[in-house]
């Protein structure tokens, strides 16, 4: 069954609707000239796989927990408070 | 004229330059670690012992970047309150230099704006008239240095967010290779195009801060081992210099940038130099295929702002309503104009018509500009069509913000190092080179500065 998501769900941004100004830039990209072979001759910005940092855990600093503990925006004895999560 | 000054004077006259500015450079000011940092210097120079080139040199940050402990907000309702946790790489290289940070910068909320104008903390004037806008989105840095709030000041630059506030204020501003700089740390607006670079009001000094803030970092796989670029910057080899006739012929360029601009190539000539017209994609395809590209992943990269594990949250009679609430209540216009656009083209039915095809045209212009760099050393350009808008004028028009970028976005797709200079027209001059070739764009500047 498919559902047919609109820009506001999309963007959890209530009653938000596509711009007119930016509607007018996608006009220009539908109507411009492509070129086929260029899809895959440019590689921006690959990164290696034999270059990859290791993956490993990091434990951060106590000064860097105590940070994002104070960033929360509702706590409750040391823990973050968030809206139960109900199921559509 | 010179004069001997203790840092820690030094550091406090900025300070009190920069709490006193009415151009709302100023989200947030670290003086108690500024002036802790400068008595260390001050003690250091007392006991003989040496300093580093940056050491005690009073700085600026955009407000994108993580300072650990700061108040990190991108000039946005959501993230007013904001602590950054860590520190990002470029600021913790400059840190470890020496070099003293007394600001957080205003700046377009989330890099979001042409014009800093998009913030919760007040449109930054221009340094030079301050009815007209600062430029943006790294508008604070660029007005701070102009102003001599600060040495030198380090913006983000997506797509033309250094250049052009630095042409706007008539300071120099440069956008490395992507990857030359890590962006850990660095709020992500579109990751593909993000440059971490300095604004500053020599060459000397962008060349230093550059080379202190390079280098390959694990935590930016992107990021790679670059050379330092060497003290000797008077030995330009250029031969040929290339510029855009599209730039030049479009109907948008004001008449005195045009004649400045076609006046400073008539000089570059007189010195034996060959000056090379080039074919380019019309502006409205540059800003159109940037801007695509960039409302996509900053569409991706906001997602994270719900208000659950940080940021100004908005209760919600669910967690669906909170993450609603919360983004539609503190996000501006402009980044919420952004965050719908990304949304439409990654969305089923439309990726293939209009965010697929940008990416056809961004391998189009990336490959356009290897073949112009095989025939010419460095492209000239303007940073801008027109002068900088007064303040207020571009918020009702985002379509003629978004094509006041014609001239800087296209670089930022190749991914390649460009510089402003205050020089050439009345805001400034592009110079461009291939991927990598940062310091053949500095010492193309350096010959430039001579003869302008």
């Amino acid at each position: 069954m498919s559902k047919i998501m609109t820009v506001d769900i999309l963007s959890s941004i209530k009653g938000a609707k596509p711009s007119e100004s930016v509607n007018k830039l996608f006009d220009v990209i539908k109507n411009a000239n492509q070129n086929n072979n260029a899809t895959n001759t440019v590689h921006n910005n690959v990164v290696s796989l034999d270059d990859l940092r290791e993956d490993v855990i990091v434990e951060s600093s106590s000064l860097e927990k105590e940070i994002i503990r104070e960033n929360f925006p509702r706590e409750k004895n040391g823990f973050l408070v968030v809206a139960k999560v109900i199921e559509d | 004229m010179s004069k001997e000054i203790t840092c820690t004077s030094l550091v406090q006259e900025k300070l009190g330059l920069l709490k006193q500015n009415t151009h709302n450079t100023v989200n947030s000011l670290l003086a108690e670690t500024a002036l802790a940092l400068a008595k260390k210097v001050d003690a250091k120079i007392e006991n003989g012992e040496e300093i580093g080139l940056l050491e005690g040199i009073p700085f600026g940050i955009k407000d994108v970047y993580m300072v650990q402990g700061t108040y990190t907000t991108a000039s946005s309702n959501l993230l007013k309150k904001y602590k950054a946790a860590y520190t990002a790489t470029s600021i913790q290289k400059l840190l470890d230099a020496g070099a003293i940070p007394l600001v957080k910068e205003n700046c377009d909320a989330f890099g979001h704006g042409s014009s800093s104008e998009n913030t919760i903390f007040g449109a930054v004037k221009n340094a030079i008239n301050s009815e007209l806008v600062g430029g943006g989105s790294s508008g604070g840095s660029a007005v701070n240095v102009a102003k001599d709030y600060t040495v030198f000041s380090i913006g983000g630059d997506t797509g033309g967010s250094i250049r052009q506030p630095a042409g706007y204020n008539k300071v120099y501003g440069f956008k490395p290779t992507y990857g030359r700089i890590s962006r850990y740390g660095l709020m992500a607006y579109a990751s593909s195009t993000d440059c971490v670079g300095p604004i500053a009001k020599s060459i000397e000094d962008i060349r230093i801060v550059l080379n202190v803030m390079s280098g390959k970092d694990v935590r930016d796989q992107t990021s790679y081992v670059s050379e330092v670029v060497s003290e000797d910057l008077h030995t330009s080899k250029v031969k040929t210099v290339g510029y855009y006739t599209n730039f030049i012929e479009s109907d948008a360029i004001s008449k005195e940038i045009k004649a400045d601009f076609l006046s400073t190539l008539e000089k570059i000539k007189a010195k034996g130099i060959k000056v090379k017209a080039l074919d380019f994609f019309n502006a409205d395809v540059l800003v159109s295929t940037y801007y695509t590209l960039a409302m996509a992943e900053t569409a991706s990269n906001l997602s994270r702002l719900d208000g659950t594990n940080y940021g100004d949250r908005v209760e919600g009679k669910n967690l669906k309503d909170t993450y609603a609430i919360t983004r539609s209540e503190k996000f501006s216009e402009e980044t919420k104009r952004r965050i719908v656009g990304g949304n439409q083209v990654l969305s089923q039915g439309f990726s293939d018509e209009i965010y697929l095809k940008a990416q056809n045209l961004r391998n189009q212009i990336s490959a356009r500009f290897s073949e112009d760099f095989e025939t010419v050393d460095v492209v000239l350009s303007p940073v801008t069509p027109a002068n900088p808008p007064k303040i207020g004028e571009s918020l009702n028009d985002p379509l003629a913000m978004y094509l006041s970028d014609a001239y800087t976005v296209g670089f930022s797709l190749g991914a390649l190092p460009t510089l402003t200079i205050p020089k050439g027209t009345s805001t400034g001059l592009q110079i461009t080179a291939g991927k990598k070739k940062d310091a053949e764009v500095l010492q193309f500047s350096n010959f430039l500065n001579d003869i302008l």
